[in-house]
């Protein structure tokens, strides 16, 4: 995927520059699926994370020409795609399940020890906790740039994602007998 | 003994030291227990960056892409608004040169009405045809387009043309007409052939 982008990628932006469709294109279908991969870990439906990878290459169309290559281009795509979803967060307003849940039964959960697969206990998380998670570890988002994206500080960014690794910790059973 | 809670843990992962790193580090070089909560902490993210990459059901480029043509077409009939004040000024100056000039050549006023007809009867053509419930392929979809933003633009200039001293006026108006069946007649080719070629 990238791989191939790579090997062109000055040329592929040069051409999209102008407006090239074909260019364009080369550009979506190069990044595609890391930014529907990046869109549907944050959002929480395949519906919301289809629009968002819609959304962010209609902004990338738009403002290719203002792309200035001082870093990969892949960062600068994923920026706007983390923006993009964590606008949409904020616009679905989803309810926070996780908390929902820890309050009403998370006691149960701890005694219950109950084990669930990365993925589930991933979707288990709340949104921000989830975002937070995926931009700073597997995107490698900085704090302060989670914090400035969702319109928070780094401190926020830091405690929501200790808050969802003891979580995952605990949902994935892994807790050590101390 | 109290072990390194999560957030210390974490710390201990990024690449700056923060303060109270020094102290966690100590900690973590003595207890078994948080070297195994580092190690579990170390597993569960690179379990996270090896989860499998999901992919869209759909394919959103042809949706990306006509937002964007249709942009691209807001603008340049943005800027042609643009051109046509600009033209507007040089048909004010023309009326006035105009008043002042020999009469251009006579017009047969059947002409203009004879291509006004054939323009009508493409439009009409058009219509039957619905070109707007049908899928074009980019590329004809993007001639059509472009074929549709140059008779408005003609449409424009025969409105200005209407400001101009009779003689002036009627040349202008026969050349613009002229014009105008021509667009329509390829816009038509265009459709057609398009749809004759896939057996539509």
């Amino acid at each position: 995927m990238q791989s191939y982008l790579l090997a062109n990628a000055e040329s592929v932006v040069a051409r999209a520059r102008t407006g090239d469709p074909a260019a364009l294109e080369a550009l979506y279908r190069a990044f595609e699926v890391p930014v529907y991969n990046l869109a549907r870990r944050i959002c929480r439906t395949p519906e919301d994370a289809e629009d968002v990878l819609q959304e962010t290459f209609f902004e990338i169309c738009r403002s290719i020409g203002r792309y200035r290559e001082e870093g990969s281009l892949w960062g600068w795509i994923r920026a706007i795609a983390a923006s993009k979803a964590l606008m949409r967060l904020r616009r679905n307003k989803y309810r926070e399940t996780d908390e929902l849940h820890d309050d009403v039964v998370g006691h149960r959960r701890e005694d219950t020890h109950l084990r669930m697969d990365l993925e589930a206990a991933l979707e288990r998380l709340s949104e921000t906790s989830r975002a937070v998670v995926w931009l700073h570890d597997v995107e490698g988002f900085t704090h302060e740039e989670i914090g400035e994206l969702m319109g928070k500080t780094s401190s926020f960014s830091k405690s929501q994602l200790a808050r969802a690794h003891a979580r995952l910790r605990r949902w994935l059973g892994e807790e050590a007998s101390a | 003994m109290s072990h390194l809670p999560m957030d210390s843990l974490l710390s201990l992962r990024e690449p700056g030291r923060e303060p109270g790193d020094a102290g966690a580090r100590e900690h973590l070089d003595a207890c078994p227990h948080c070297q195994a909560e580092l190690d579990r902490l170390h597993q569960r993210i690179a379990h996270l960056k090896s989860l499998p990459a999901l992919h869209p059901a759909r394919d959103r480029w042809p949706a990306v892409a006509a937002r964007v043509r249709g942009e691209a077409r807001r603008r340049r009939l943005r800027l042609a608004g643009l051109v046509s004040l600009a033209t507007a000024a040089s048909v004010a100056v023309a009326v006035a040169v105009g008043r002042l000039s020999p009469p251009g050549p006579t017009v047969d006023p059947r002409q203009i009405q004879q291509f006004m007809e054939q323009s009508q009867a493409l439009e009409s053509a058009l219509r039957q045809y619905d070109p707007e419930s049908r899928v074009l392929d980019g590329r004809t979809a993007g001639i059509a387009q472009e074929l549709e933003d140059r008779i408005a633009q003609v449409d424009r200039q025969l409105e200005m043309a209407d400001l101009l001293q009779h003689q002036s006026r009627e040349a202008q108006r026969l050349r613009l007409w002229r014009e105008r069946v021509g667009l329509l007649d390829a816009l038509v080719d265009v459709h057609v052939t398009r749809a004759s070629n896939v057996g539509l």
